[in-house]
């Protein structure tokens, strides 16, 4: 099978920092991808190269079998992404929004406002579709993005966070989601640093740690290297320059004890 | 969207085959404008960000605000023609008036349209390809301008048609369009030279004090402008008679204008035509050959400084600190160790660093100066021998200075409960905090020190300087008076804690009597220090009881109960 996104060589500096030291990857199709890291590790470079907010990197991305550099607007097409921070126009509505959104993606306006509506009722926002988005809370947002990055039935879906303000049954909503999502034969790169869920949804995990790949393979792969161990724990050992029940330490030394 | 956004809308996507030649997308393009037209109908401009409170409603008609406002502004520069006795000095000063309104304008009002840093993470990702998505920002840009400049110069348009006719009227069309070219260029020079000096979060902070200041100038020039015009020597001004007219750019567009009505090819007007050509279409040349490429770049960075901050220092015993030997010298004098101390503290770093707060009670400084000079003006017969001998105008000076400095106190004291972030109060709630007077008397001193003294010291310096030590008494019950009106207001006024209640949240109920009070107090008080100016000891008696007040009130201030204090952010 060819793969649905890959990455060969890839490597992102910012001035002299490099962010980015040679990934490979090649991910195929109806995998859902855990892709997780500590802070700084180039989760974050890695995603906005694959959404194409960033260009100007070393290596070669396909996506489809498209060279990203070469057709930017037909990757583009192909992917849903859902930002980490949840930026959105804010004066407009959710529906003038994700009607914009929309009109972006070359969609009827039949099909976005039928499909508006439904994925707005399905997240319980059928009351709040004419508000303005200035008065929503966080969670209230979030749903509108993730909305927004799925609008266009996208095959690939870019997840960066995405549960974050989300109260416990929308959790469980996009949780559910996801996995349907993964049935109906999407590719979904979930990035997140909720290790649990992580564990819970993806069948494969990519470990990221300054720049490089430090593990990949489904959770019973990653536990067979690594001890049975949760994923938690298996972050923790392979990233934690020092041990955390040493800082757990250091932190109640700090009370004199 | 409303109809003259929708008329832009429409002239500008008539060349629409043009741009689908060019490779543009043309629904994307119409969808972005529509999409960013909307918001900006939405959105407040700068008038909305210095008014003193945010309207309670959404702002739907920001768009037609800004019309009226740039038509108004406008009629204002009508007055040019009022002024210097020939047409060259006229048109001068109004295209001075023009380049330098638009600019403010522009740099107030601009970064919102050019530096909408959402669009990186809304639209990029998206499938558009480049060249719509740079047409849409220059398309919105030009519709953005357009809304100010057509306003703007209609008054000047109906003046120079009436007056002059089509011959007069078309050479200033055109001009007012090089002019306009020639703004945006000193604007996108201006922004790349502060984007160099200087880092991307200051840049944000250059932008508000842009603002404030294009505050206080329309308001200074409200209040000046029309006392200037009846000097009757700027009548009788030519400016044909100084060379270093030439040296400024008004002066070109205003000699083209002339050259242009007689096309006298061997006058110095020609080269003043000359001039108002190459300028500006020179300008657009650097603008897109050298600062676009660049420009972009550069505001890209402005979207990944959010919250970046300098580092801070050690001091020589390696403790970190962000505040200042004089500051903390301060606190531990004016302020008892805990709450209070923590709250006077907390007020002077965030009365520093909030953009809103700044916004909001910095205009008022400027205001204060406007209304000084509006004061010495009118007081025309005031000599220096008065003020010295502090008789008659002079006195009345003395007390206008004194008293006036209070609204710019008692500004930064109404502003001192709102925050954006008033959701970061709960620290006051979890925290066990006893008496929370103590936090609004820490709060009230710092404003003082921060907002009051510097005025204290100054004026106080400038009146010994000119009056002599004999101004000392006076000087001492205008203070003492100051700091019992500020006591009095905070107790009355302040009813939530410091940096605790959204912007949005403001009340209106009561704002006439608590207005009334704040106008009332201290003309009041300065009607009486007025009476008893020259009768030393009821001056130094009043010091003393003023100042005995002042200290009981900040007492009462002081051990205000929870009981007394509104908590509404956390209720429910």
């Amino acid at each position: 099978m060819n793969p649905i996104i890959s990455l060969k060589n890839v490597y992102k500096s910012y001035g002299s920092k490099q962010v980015l030291k040679g990934i490979n990857l090649n991910i195929y199709p109806g995998q859902v991808i855990g892709y997780i890291g500590p802070n700084g590790a180039g989760k974050s470079t890695t995603v906005k190269i694959l959404c194409g907010l960033i260009s100007d990197y070393e290596g070669e991305v396909t996506i489809e079998g498209i060279n990203l550099k070469e057709d930017p607007i037909a990757v583009k097409s192909k992917i849903g992404y859902v930002p980490e921070l949840a930026e959105l126009y804010d004066v407009l509505t959710p529906v003038e929004f994700l009607g914009f959104m929309a009109e972006l993606y070359n969609m009827s306006k039949e099909l976005a406002n039928d499909r508006i509506t439904r994925m707005l009722t399905a997240f319980g926002l059928e009351a709040n579709m004419h508000q303005r988005m200035d008065t929503f809370s966080k969670g209230m947002r979030q749903k509108v993005l993730i909305t927004s990055g799925l609008l266009h039935n996208p095959g690939i879906i870019i997840l960066d966070e995405p549960l974050s303000g989300l109260d416990a049954n929308s959790v469980i909503i996009v949780k559910d989601l996801i996995s349907k999502l993964a049935k109906d034969g999407k590719t979904i790169f979930y990035c997140s640093h909720m290790m649990d869920v992580v564990e819970k949804v993806s069948d494969r995990i990519i470990l990221i740690n300054e720049g490089s790949v430090i593990a990949d393979g489904s959770i019973g792969e990653l536990q067979q290297q690594q001890g049975n161990l949760s994923l938690e724990k298996i972050f923790a050992h392979m990233t934690a320059k020092d041990s955390l029940s040493d800082a757990a330490d250091q932190l109640m030394n700090a009370f004199g004890k | 969207m409303n109809i003259i956004n929708k008329f832009f809308l429409q002239v500008l996507l008539l060349p629409s085959f043009l741009y689908r030649n060019m490779g543009v997308s043309i629904p994307h393009l119409k969808a972005i404008l529509t999409t960013k037209l909307i918001m900006d109908d939405r959105r407040p401009n700068s008038i909305h960000q210095t008014k003193k409170k945010k309207q309670q409603k959404p702002i739907t008609g920001a768009t037609l605000g800004t019309m009226f406002f740039s038509a108004v502004l406008g009629a204002i520069f009508l007055l040019s023609f009022t002024l210097g006795k020939d047409y060259l000095t006229q048109f001068t000063i109004y295209f001075t008036f023009y380049i330098f309104v638009l600019a403010s304008t522009l740099i107030s009002d601009f970064t919102s349209v050019l530096i909408d840093v959402r669009d990186n993470l809304i639209i990029l990702p998206k499938p558009i390809n480049d060249k719509t998505f740079v047409l849409a920002r220059l398309l919105h840009i030009v519709i953005h301008v357009s809304k100010l400049v057509l306003p703007m110069t209609l008054p000047g348009m109906i003046w120079i048609g009436i007056k002059e006719g089509m011959p007069g009227l078309l050479p200033f069309i055109f001009l007012i369009l090089a002019a306009t070219l020639f703004t945006i260029f000193l604007i996108n020079a201006l922004y790349i030279f502060i984007l160099k000096v200087t880092t991307p979060e200051k840049f944000k902070n250059i932008i508000s004090y842009f603002q404030i200041f294009f505050a206080i100038f329309i308001y200074g020039g409200y209040q000046l402008v029309p006392r200037l015009v009846s000097k009757a020597a700027l009548s009788d001004y030519s400016i044909s008679s100084s060379q270093w007219a030439w040296l400024i750019p008004s002066y070109w567009f205003a000699g083209s204008w002339q050259f242009l009505r007689t096309f006298t090819f061997n006058s110095p007007l020609f080269i003043c035509f000359i001039l108002s050509i190459i300028v500006p279409v020179g300008s657009v040349w650097v603008v897109i050959k050298y600062f676009a490429p660049s420009f972009n770049q550069k505001l890209s960075m402005i979207s990944g400084s959010e919250g970046e901050a300098a580092p801070v220092k050690a001091n020589s015993k390696g403790i970190i600190s962000t505040t200042s030997a004089y500051i903390s010298w301060m606190a531990k004098w004016l302020t008892i160790q805990g709450a209070e101390r923590m709250a006077f503290l907390h007020t002077w770093k965030l009365t520093g660093r909030s953009r809103d707060f700044k916004m909001k009670v910095y205009p008022s400084l400027g205001y204060l100066v406007v209304y000084l000079i509006v004061m010495f003006m009118n007081s025309k017969k005031l000599t220096m021998a008065e003020v010295r001998d502090q008789s008659g105008g002079g006195k009345f000076i003395f007390i206008g200075v004194i008293y006036f400095s209070s609204f710019l106190l008692l500004m930064a004291l109404k502003q001192l409960i709102y925050s954006e972030k008033s959701k970061a109060a709960w620290i006051y709630y979890i925290t066990p905090v006893t008496t929370p007077g103590k936090l609004i008397s820490g709060a009230v001193k710092a404003t003082i020190v921060k907002f009051y003294f510097p005025l204290v010291a100054a004026t106080s310096i400038a009146a010994v300087t000119i009056v002599g030590p004999k101004i000392i008494p006076n000087l001492l019950l205008g203070i003492c008076n100051q700091l019992l009106i500020t006591m009095f207001i905070a107790y009355l006024s302040i009813r939530e804690l410091p940096f605790s209640v959204q912007q949005s949240n403001a009340s209106k109920g009561g704002t006439f009597i608590r207005g009334l009070f704040t106008l009332l107090i201290p003309t009041t008080l300065a009607i009486v220090h007025y009476l008893v100016y020259t009768y030393l000891p009821v001056i130094i008696i009043l010091s003393l009881l003023s100042g005995i007040a002042s200290w009981l009130m900040m007492d009462v201030l002081k051990n205000k109960s929870w009981n007394t204090i509104l908590t509404r952010n956390y209720e429910g």
